[in-house]
């Protein structure tokens, strides 16, 4: 079982609002491992659109990524990519 | 189910601004001096009534609470001498104090106002009784520093039993609580819910700021469901009662068929009553639950209907044993 953690940085000038939620929803729903996001000392379930809008997490704010799983390295692969895309917005 | 590795939240202190901010209204506080030190930490969820302190014995000094001053406190001050006080009183603030909590409207002298405003240590006053104040404030402040966490889950008031619904992704929590919700019970939380220990003896769950009400189902997408099926099928926060985990039917588990003996998981050092529920397709997981709650009351009642039906079943083989 492989755990990943980094620190990523949301770019895109709208922030975690419900389409990129939905977006790396539907992106971490494909790998087995779990992913969590954490901001603040709050941790959330990256597969739960609610969990990712409560960090409320604006332009420029830093997050906790972590990646346990099997496929852990794939996964967190695929969200850094989300993330420094800006989640295609 | 894994509730030991949840991430935990414990305040290490609070500024005393926040104190002020949540109880002003309620115990009509205001500052009358010390207001640079308004950011001052509390650390600890308790009151000190500095009577002994004020008479010279500083053994023991509880300093690193609130301190409160009502009647006792501030009439004795006043029948000391001036020279008298400020001895007293400096070696009071030999001590690191988060601040002091006057009740009763009670004016003190000027030299303790003047020597909390160069210090910088809030005084606030409020114009309750002092009984008022310091159960308020225990109250408070144990609330403030009570452990929490935030769980993925759905919470539901049925039948007024709290019920925190737990699962993986995917298996049917939201869609058993929207089912819940359409025959008459009331949604807490789904997905996020923050549980908070109360009063050292109980989880109460509560929804998030952000998202209150809503609720994402796969297919349409995110509704409320205040305003789909109105503020009467909604609630803030509830007391757990029951949790009941949903799981993808396991072939070789072994489920509950007695109900005999009774399991419980362990939330922020609260034991809850705890059931394991498989899912398969046919089975109406709504109901399931709605009977593990009207079942879970009538045990609290003292009620067990599988000990009583194992008891009256064993009287009879009793009997037909003695004829």
């Amino acid at each position: 079982m492989k755990e990943i953690t980094e620190e990523l940085v949301i770019v895109n000038n709208l922030g975690m609002h419900a389409r990129p939620a939905a977006t790396l929803v539907q992106t971490v729903l494909e790998f087995e491992s779990d992913v969590t996001i954490q901001k603040n000392g709050r941790e959330v379930n990256a597969k739960s659109i609610m969990g990712l809008l409560t960090l409320a997490a604006a332009q420029g704010s830093r997050v906790t990524v972590t990646c346990k799983g099997p496929d852990a390295e794939e996964a967190m692969e695929a969200v850094r990519s989300l993330f420094e895309t800006g989640f295609g917005e | 189910m894994d509730t030991q590795n949840l991430p935990v939240n414990r305040k290490e202190s609070i500024p005393v601004a926040r104190l002020l901010d949540r109880m002003a209204d309620e115990l009509e506080l205001e500052v009358i001096a010390g207001f640079q030190g308004i950011g001052r930490p509390v650390l600890i969820s308790d009151i000190n009534r500095p009577g002994l302190a004020l008479g010279g014995y500083l053994d023991y000094f509880a300093n690193d609470r609130i301190q409160i001053l009502g009647n006792t406190e501030i009439h004795y001050m006043e029948q000391l001498s001036m020279a008298e006080l400020e001895a007293r009183l400096e070696g009071i603030f030999a001590f690191e104090v988060p601040a002091f909590l006057l009740s009763r409207n009670l004016r003190p002298q000027p030299l303790f106002l003047d020597m909390c405003n160069r210090r910088g240590i809030p005084v606030l006053l409020s114009k309750t009784t002092t009984d008022e104040v310091i159960s308020s404030i225990i109250l408070f402040l144990a609330d403030e520093f009570s452990p929490e966490t935030v769980i993925h889950a759905t919470a539901v008031d049925c039948y007024g039993v709290g019920c925190l619904i737990v699962g993986a992704p995917g298996i049917g929590k939201s869609e058993t609580a929207l089912e819940l919700v359409e025959r008459g019970h009331r949604l807490v939380a789904d997905d996020v819910v923050s549980l908070k220990k109360q009063r050292g003896e109980s989880i109460m769950a509560e929804t998030s700021p952000v998202i209150e009400h809503h609720m994402e189902i796969r297919g349409i997408g995110i509704i409320d469901i205040k305003s789909v099926y109105g503020v009467g099928r909604v609630r803030n926060s509830e007391r757990i009662g029951l949790v009941v985990e949903l799981e993808e039917w396991n072939e070789q588990a072994q489920y509950d068929r007695t109900g005999l003996s009774e399991s419980f998981v362990n939330i922020l050092g609260v034991k809850a009553p705890y059931l394991l529920i498989p899912v398969r397709p046919g089975r109406n997981i709504a109901i399931i639950v709605e009977v593990a709650a009207l079942n879970h009351r009538l045990k609290e009642l003292g009620v067990h209907p599988a000990q009583e039906l194992n008891q009256r079943l064993m009287n009879l083989m009793n009997q037909t044993n003695v004829d």
